[in-house]
């Protein structure tokens, strides 16, 4: 910090961010954020595929500000689309800490709320939301795409609420 | 015109003693067992003689009532339509068996899945190593029978 002037005060970014956090400046911040929420392209199942298929024109998301991202560092939501093995755990953790704040995780598909057809499998991990913060659970096997937009649209409440896990308020 | 019959016949004449229960079923479907320190050459031997050269499958299969375990194969042939379905034999304590790598390429990663599987250990392979599985999860051998997964291994929120 360089030399203090008389009558004026200093302060931090972390303290803005705090001092914005309990005012009405926050609305207008999550108003942006929930209107952009870049999903990452990151299949795993079968629902991986209505995934990528929600994400094509036919569904046109861009209207509610969902854009499907190729690289982790510009996404904002990761879908988490089918089983998780457990040989697939610590790249599927790679990914999500090489997402820039704030982020969110949705669960999308049975396999990926409580193991679905695989609940017994010697080789998936069950409990997702242990290990993740989630948002959204969409239940289904697998869910349509509408049912995705619609879990999207449910973040964007909770956003709007400052209901959501990924940010602390 | 090689079918069925004409490899049954040649493999038989090249390895007297190490087929069994061989078993025609049509013109193009031939089903045996094979002693287990034949099974390099009899590979060799098909693919260098009777044109069979695309192993289309290598697995395993546990039978915990005969204490054994068996590693089938399948090999066809891009040039006649024969499918030969060979079987050996193993002890379930010691199954040990000579990879066949060497003989078909596509052989390594069947080769280390029904390793990591069924704890098939597959002699002179090149890489040995688990391909699906953690390498954490080597020695519980998961598609044995008497593998004792649930609840033990698998979920922890059942019950
Ligand atoms: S929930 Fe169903 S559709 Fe989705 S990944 Fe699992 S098995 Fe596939």
């Amino acid at each position: 910090m360089g030399e203090m002037i008389e009558n004026v005060n200093f302060t931090t970014s972390s303290a803005i961010s705090d001092f914005l956090k309990k005012t009405p400046a926050q609305d207008i911040i999550n108003w942006g954020r929930k209107n952009s929420l870049w999903f990452l392209t990151q299949p795993m199942g079968c629902c991986g595929v209505e995934m990528i298929s929600t994400g094509c024109s036919h569904y046109d998301t861009d209207r509610f500000g969902i854009i499907p991202r190729d690289s982790p560092r510009q996404a904002d939501v990761i879908v988490i689309s089918g089983y998780v093995t457990k040989k697939y755990l610590p790249a599927l953790k790679l990914v999500w800490d090489q997402m820039p704040a704030p982020k969110w995780i949705i669960c999308m598909g049975d396999c990926s709320i409580s193991g679905g057809p695989f609940y017994e499998s010697y080789s998936t991990v069950q409990n997702i939301d242990e290990i993740f913060p989630v948002d959204v659970f969409i239940p289904g096997c697998p869910p349509r795409p509408e049912a995705l937009i619609q879990g999207f649209i449910e973040l964007q409440k909770k956003i709007m609420a400052k209901k959501d896990i990924g940010t602390d308020y | 015109m090689i079918d069925a019959d004409y490899i049954l016949s040649s493999l038989t004449k090249t390895f007297p003693n190490d087929f069994s229960e061989s078993k025609i079923e049509s013109d193009t479907k031939l089903t045996s067992y094979v002693e287990k320190d034949a099974i390099f050459n009899v590979c060799k031997h098909m693919l260098d003689n009777l044109e069979c050269n695309h192993l289309s499958c290598e697995c395993g299969v546990d039978y915990p009532d005969r204490n054994e375990l068996e590693v089938v194969y399948h090999i066809a042939s891009y040039e006649h339509p024969v499918v030969i379905t060979l079987k050996v034999k193993l002890p379930r304590d010691d199954p040990e068996i000579e990879s066949i790598v060497s003989v078909y390429w596509n052989a390594n990663w069947y080769e280390r899945e029904t390793y990591e599987l069924y704890g098939i250990m597959y002699k002179n392979h090149p890489d040995l190593k688990p391909l699906l599985l953690i390498d954490e999860m080597l020695g519980d051998w998961p598609l044995r029978k008497d593998y004792d997964g649930y609840p033990n291994k698998t979920s922890k929120n059942l019950v």
